[in-house]
């Protein structure tokens, strides 16, 4: 393989970097996009729940080649199992489509290659390439051969467990309490409700969730998020999952088909994501909503924002980490704020016991709440257990 | 210098998922994932643990 010259380098071919890749293509830029894996989007490791909402402002055309439901809402169930239902427009950036990821993966893919971009399978980056204290591409490894891809802007979108984004020196370490680790089971014989995606919180799932987001036919996806500082035992997570499904007939009647595990981050927005010749991007630059663990939405808006910057500093010929700060005040204008008080939300969440779950999901059953706020919820709360708002006063 | 206790991560496929928990978590960036192949470094390693906490089916061990 010899080395290889672009404009533009994105090193993952998930969401993010295919919609960074494709609007870097559009806007201009000669763009190669790199994937190790042998096929995108597979294996699959995702709940598969997505908003819709941003989709026509990034062009992303909904099809029935990658969406299996399009649910109504979301249900968030109590410890006791009082039950709240949100309006999808409300429900946060995992309700909307429940979707086959693989299948979406691919058509981002598509989108990408028909914008003119350089797609390369079973392509890994090994190490970054620097020069004079920018950063310059990678060396590659595909087929056993090495080979350098030299570009003055490359792009990390390599996902949760993103390397590039250490080796360029951005502060992607997450401590135990920033991460949920989760396994999930689609299954098929299962009776969920099409209409809904489903999370059961408190003590089931400590310090995440239960999901059920439906896939139609009898089939969904049945798993678990858990805060891996509240951990003890190996396979914990597992356990979890395995005695919530056995406590539930709906569910433990079901047979699985297969099985998937990942990390979620769950933390704080990052401090800094660019640096001279570099953008991070995705779940590699901890992009998830750290409250409902959502992170394509976000992976893709600020993937278009990265592609668009990416292209006009080649344009400038200014690669510098200043130049750059056009994406890192375009994604922070965008999802900074949400992802913020999401954070805070969560951080509040993981604390509290199951009665207190109990009693805000009960304060608010019957209430019509114009929109779901953080704000407005402790005011309907407060209504029927002002001792439970105390707890919340920094909110109010 | 007490030895090092010895640290074995499970990816013949019996019990590894190759979800890539660990290697998002290790805080010194000393895991690899690749497709079905798990490994890490040895030299870099400390022992810290926090891969065997965030293994979500208990595939890593240490001894």
């Amino acid at each position: 393989m010899q080395n290889l010259k672009t404009d533009v380098l994105v090193i993952g071919a998930g969401p993010a970097g295919s919609m960074t890749a494709k609007w870097a293509a559009m806007s201009g830029a000669k763009t190669v996009m790199i994937e190790k894996r042998q096929e995108i989007g597979s294996p699959v490791r995702c709940g598969e729940g997505m908003s819709k909402a941003w989709l026509p402002d990034v062009g992303i055309k909904p099809s029935s080649r990658w969406i299996n439901v399009e649910v109504e809402g979301a249900r968030i169930f109590s410890p006791a199992e009082k039950v709240l239902e949100i309006n999808e427009k409300h429900a946060g950036n995992e309700v909307g489509y429940v979707v086959e990821r693989d299948a979406f993966d691919k058509q981002l893919a598509i989108d990408a290659a028909n914008a003119g971009v350089e797609v390369m399978l079973k392509t890994s980056a090994i190490s970054l390439l620097r020069d004079d204290g920018h950063i310059v591409g990678v060396t590659a490894k595909q087929f056993g051969q090495t080979f350098e891809i030299r570009a003055p802007i490359t792009i990390g979108a390599d996902g949760f467990e993103s390397q590039v984004g250490r080796w360029a020196g951005l502060p992607t370490n997450l401590a135990l309490r920033d991460m949920d680790s989760c396994i999930q089971y689609r299954m098929t014989n299962v009776d969920s409700d099409t209409r809904y995606c489903d999370f059961y919180l408190g003590k089931v799932a400590p310090g995440g969730y239960v999901w059920i987001f439906p896939k139609g036919d009898g089939l969904a996806n049945v798993g678990i998020g858990v805060q891996v500082s509240k951990l003890r035992n190996p396979a914990d997570v597992k356990m979890y999952l395995d005695k919530w499904i056995a406590e539930h007939p709906a569910y433990s009647k079901g047979k699985k088909i297969d099985m998937v595990g990942g990390g979620v981050s769950i933390s704080a927005p990052m401090k800094e994501t660019v640096t001279n010749g570099f953008m991070l991007v995705g779940d590699a630059a901890r992009m998830i909503d750290p409250l409902t663990g959502g992170g394509i939405a976000n992976g893709c808006i600020a993937g278009k924002i990265a592609g668009e910057v990416a292209a006009k500093a080649v344009t400038a010929n200014d690669t510098s980490k200043q130049f750059l700060q056009a994406y890192e005040k375009g994604w922070r204008a965008k999802i900074e704020d949400k992802l913020y008080r999401n954070w805070l939300a969560k951080e509040k969440l993981c604390t509290l016991p199951d009665e207190t779950f109990d009693k805000i999901i009960d304060a608010l059953q019957g209430v019509k709440l114009e929109k779901l706020t953080v704000l407005n919820i402790l005011k309907a709360v407060h209504d029927k257990y002002p001792e439970v708002t105390k707890e919340f006063e920094a909110f109010l | 210098m007490p030895s090092k206790k010895t640290l074995h991560i499970e990816s013949s496929g019996q019990i590894c998922i190759y979800c890539g928990a660990c290697v998002g978590i290790c805080p010194l960036n000393c895991i690899y994932l690749d497709e079905t192949r798990i490994t890490f470094d040895e030299k870099v390693c400390t022992r810290c643990e926090i891969c065997v906490r965030a293994c979500p089916v208990g595939a890593i061990e240490i001894g």
